[in-house]
């Protein structure tokens, strides 16, 4: 292995990444580097999801603050920086309003009097709010890149197992799909057109006539806008790995299953030598497969399954199944975890240096919300997902679902895969009955788990939303006040509001005000999932061509 | 059953910022029992969806002045109502691309000047100097009204909510008014999804939705709902105090308390509520065209959110308060034409001596819903509807 080749500045020191490499793992060392604090009280926040989509890795680079370190791969010369924290990430002052306001500060009802003080409370508040400097000029001039416009007959979104059967069936009727990806580095696509590094963002119900009604907006990174108009798409986004409530569950060393299974690679090793895996199922088990001689100790909210008790004895790991995961302890990074039996039984503490979240799988369904596609809530994974009929049909015309986003079981992926390309080339007729679970649904078992939970003391300090800095009792308050429905409590608390847009916090926020609410989480609400799915840049989408309005005024 | 009383003496339609401070008032002014009922969760309509902006430069003397009692009542809504608005006086800027637009500008200025308030015009380098990064050559100049300012919608609707709420008003949510029940040519009562309440007064403060509410009420009204659609970028720290406003493409941005760009662009959408209040692949690439090519930093900050809401237009953009003569007992408080939040704290006491049968101070040729109908003369349009 040669030496490293791309180097680069952080905080002013001289480091080097390899070819292919993020900035993430190229600052790792043994350990994921501290390289955020959180917004409102500075509490230390590491990088959780790996994928791009939380907070816990912003830097600033070459003048463009909010970059996300797991998905840049630094260029020689870069200038990376710090945000948000001062002096550094490690040691920062501005911690001190968290020690100063130990209940939190409510921005509610507080900082109104005296009156003629209002004027230095916003200033100060303003200086301290917002994560970065505004980006230069120069940033911006750099990213400017030209749009990227298609018209197609097929667009399938994401190139994993499901993506890629669909793509090869459809070339075998004779139709070449383009393709988006979000990976940095997908494998090459033979039977498709591919576009790496592009998320798709944005995709509005279709035009109501036309003969290619669809419309995405994706991005490729750093911020080249992509338009796709196409007649079909199918929409194989996958899913991720959940978070978890408990006190600490944004403190450094915290991650997801995404993440501790792609921040490891053959040039690196992953960024822990002794986990704790959550998680009492399929996905506990990859991560025991690919890290057990790393892995501490198994804790699952329920039972375990037989598949991860067989991989956790090839590994001599032990289990504790149906524990309450209380906190993590630890300064500035996770040094153990704090653990209840169910039924309020023994307390324990676990030494660790990571704790990996792999509990649950939750489809991504931004894109589904956004399309108008009916949504069905899924107990086993507490939620929702589009509601999918034969042939991987939505309820939208044209708009398919597969794999994981569908949450289609991934052993029929090839036999899904030839119906959805005979839907699309062939028009099949839709057949109406739903093959996902109907909202009919059994008690969901994290109903259950949060109910013992939140008995314990001081859980209000907890953080509800890691990315706004909400915490528990925050979410209690507002309830207790008389708000009901997560719309109304996202917007009491803003809980849901920040980087993530509430992909992590959401889901579980929906359980705990199921429980303070005393209905099912069902009738509590889903949020409208907002575009874009990621922050997209404004550049991106400035250098798109202007369409003529689809639906202007006549 | 499903309200707290069989009858009651005014319904509201609309828990919005006008519906709340409508029932707030005519709890005070002793005009209880008083129910509001709103088919969504609270903050659902445009009140949750405003991009917060309070400003008193206007070209008719009548808004410039009901927007400055706004503006004092937003003043001291921390003291009255318990919740921090974080209403910031940092002014709006109007900005001018050519002389003509200028012009226009001076006239509103001299206006506005007129009625007692620091109102400036600027020229390219004023600008410049409180749009930090604006683009050369972008601008000739603009107006500035220091006292103008920005909010956060939010907490200004919970505190209304509370305070009616504690007056004895019930709020009842998730209920859709379907029509007013009719009796000897007069309101006798509210035919909602949730079962019919009997009042001899309803309010409509649907907002978007008004002038469905009126239409189905067998009045024809001009009010027309245009989508108008919204982004928020991710949080930098502040750079920008204002709120910008341009003129020629309906551009307008301000920097939030929590450092997020907020803003929009006007874009000629189908009207009505039938297409909901999602977004457009249009309205992204417009609205990130015009803020990149005044701002070209912006560029490279990521758009965290996007969403719309309904502007309730009216023909010569005046709002509409008062009881309409066709229909004893209905009474609008509707037609704000996107400006309702601005506007609300002033003119919801209006509404609620309109609702109460008392007369107001307001000038029926721009106010009252005769003037749609012929029977008065209307006055000159309000057409600086922006921001």
């Amino acid at each position: 292995m040669g030496e490293p080749g791309r180097r680069f500045s952080f905080r002013g020191r001289a480091r080097s990444a390899r070819d292919g490499e993020t900035l993430l793992a190229a600052l790792a060392d043994r350990r994921l580097p501290l390289l955020h604090r959180s917004i409102q009280y500075h509490r230390p926040q590491g990088p959780f999801c790996g994928l791009g989509q939380c907070t816990g890795c912003l830097v600033r680079v070459n003048g463009r603050p909010n970059v996300r370190a797991c998905r840049y791969e630094p260029a020689p010369g870069d200038v990376v920086t710090t945000e948000n924290a001062w002096p550094s990430p490690t040691w920062d002052l501005t911690a001190t309003i968290g020690f100063l306001t130990p209940g939190g500060v409510d921005s509610l009802h507080g900082l109104r009097r005296p009156a003629f003080a209002t004027p230095v409370f916003q200033r100060l508040v303003r200086r301290l709010a917002g994560t970065g400097a505004p980006p230069t000029d120069l940033a911006a001039r750099a990213l400017a890149a030209p749009g990227v416009d298609r018209s197609v007959e097929v667009v399938v979104l994401g190139a994993g197992t499901s993506g890629r059967a669909v793509t090869a069936a459809l070339a075998a009727r004779g139709v070449r799909a383009l393709v988006l990806d979000r990976a940095l580095h997908p494998t090459a696509l033979v039977d498709g057109d591919l576009l790496p590094a592009t998320t798709a963002v944005f995709l509005p119900p279709p035009a109501e006539t036309g003969d290619r009604r669809f419309t995405v907006l994706a991005f490729s990174e750093p911020a080249r806008g992509v338009r796709v108009c196409a007649r079909s798409v199918v929409v194989a986004t996958g899913s991720y790995d959940a978070t978890l409530l408990f006190g600490g569950n944004d403190r450094p060393g915290v991650i997801s299953a995404d993440a501790a299974l792609s921040l490891a690679g053959p040039a690196r090793p992953p960024p822990f030598r002794r986990a704790v895996v959550v998680g009492g199922g399929r996905r506990a088990a990859e991560v025991l497969e690919a890290h057990g001689p790393r892995v501490e100790a198994v804790v699952a909210p329920g039972d375990i399954r037989p598949e991860l008790v067989r991989v956790a004895n090839e590994h001599g790991v032990p289990l504790y199944p149906r524990s309450l995961l209380v906190r993590t302890g630890g300064r500035r990074y996770v040094r153990s975890v704090h653990l209840r039996a169910r039924g309020d039984g023994a307390r324990m503490a676990l030494a660790c240096d990571a704790v990996i979240v792999a509990h649950r799988r939750i489809p991504h369904a931004q894109l589904f919300f956004q399309v108008g596609a009916a949504m069905a809530w899924r107990p086993d994974v507490a939620a929702y997902g589009p509601s999918v009929f034969a042939h991987g049909a939505t309820s939208v015309p044209g708009l398919f679902a597969v794999g994981s986003a569908a949450a289609a079981p991934p052993s029929d992926a090839s036999g899904l895969a030839a119906a959805v390309a005979d839907a699309i080339v062939h028009g099949s007729s839709v057949d109406e009955r739903a093959t996902a679970p109907s909202g009919e649904a059994a008690p969901t078992e994290l109903l259950g788990y949060y109910r013992e939970l939140l008995r314990t003391p001081g859980h209000g300090r907890w953080t509800a939303c890691p990315c706004v800095d909400v915490l528990v009792k925050e979410v209690e308050n507002a309830v207790r006040a008389g708000y009901r429905g997560i719309e109304v409590i996202k917007r009491y608390t803003s809980l849901g509001t920040g980087i993530c847009q509430g992909r992590y916090c959401l889901p579980d926020a929906l359980l705990v005000l199921s429980l303070l609410e005393g209905r099912p989480p069902q009738e509590v609400g889903y949020i409208t999932q907002r575009p874009p799915v990621v922050p997209t840049p404004l550049g991106a989408f400035a250098a798109l061509p202007p369409v003529p309005l689809a639906e202007a005024a006549p | 059953m499903t309200f707290a009383r069989d009858g009651y003496r005014t319904v509201v339609v609309g828990a919005g910022i006008v519906g709340l401070f409508t029932a707030y008032h005519l709890a005070r002014e002793g005009g209880g029992p008083v129910l509001v009922v709103d088919r969504g969760f609270l903050s659902s309509g445009s009140s949750g969806r405003n991009g917060g902006g309070v400003r008193q430069q206007w070209e008719t003397r009548g808004t410039v002045r009901l927007a400055r009692e706004a503006v004092q009542a937003y003043r001291r809504f921390g003291r009255e109502f318990g919740f921090n608005i974080w209403f910031r006086q940092t002014g709006y800027l109007f900005l001018a691309e050519n002389e003509a637009e200028l012009a226009r500008l001076r006239g509103v200025h001299a206006l506005v000047a007129s009625e007692g308030l620091a109102s400036k015009v600027l020229d390219a380098d004023g600008v410049a100097r409180l749009v930090e990064g604006i683009a050369p050559g972008a601008v000739v100049g603009g107006t500035y009204l220091g006292s103008d300012g920005t909010l956060y919608p939010f907490p200004a609707i919970w505190g209304v909510y509370e305070a009616a709420k504690s007056l004895g008003v019930d709020i009842a949510l998730g209920v859709e008014a379907l029509s007013p029940e009719v009796r000897d040519g007069r309101v006798a009562g509210l035919r909602t999804s949730k079962g019919t309440v009997r009042a001899p007064t309803v309010v409509n403060a649907a907002g978007g939705w008004s002038g469905d509410f009126s239409r189905r009420s067998g009045l024809d009204v001009p009010n027309v709902a245009t989508r108008h659609e919204i982004l928020a970028t991710e949080a930098t720290k502040p750079f920008l105090d204002p709120m910008v406003v341009r003129a020629s493409d309906g551009l307008y941005f301000s920097q939030s308390m929590r450092g997020e760009v907020i803003g929009g662009v006007a874009l000629p959408h189908r009207p009505g509520t039938a297409r909901g209040q999602g977004s457009s692949t249009a309205f992204l690439g417009a609205m990130a065209r015009a803020l990149v090519g005044l701002l070209p930093r912006l560029g490279a900050l990521g758009v965290l959110r996007a969403w719309s809401g309904f502007y309730d237009d009216t023909p010569d953009g005046f709002p509409v308060i008062g009881e309409d003569p066709r229909l004893p007992g209905f009474v609008h408080g509707n037609g704000f034409g996107g400006h309702g939040f601005m506007l609300a704290p002033a003119t919801s006491r209006r509404v609620a001596l309109a609702a109460l049968g008392q007369r107001t101070d307001l000038d029926p040729a721009q106010f009252s819903p005769a003037r749609f109908l012929g029977a008065v003369a209307p006055a000159a349009a309000e057409r600086l509807q922006l921001g």
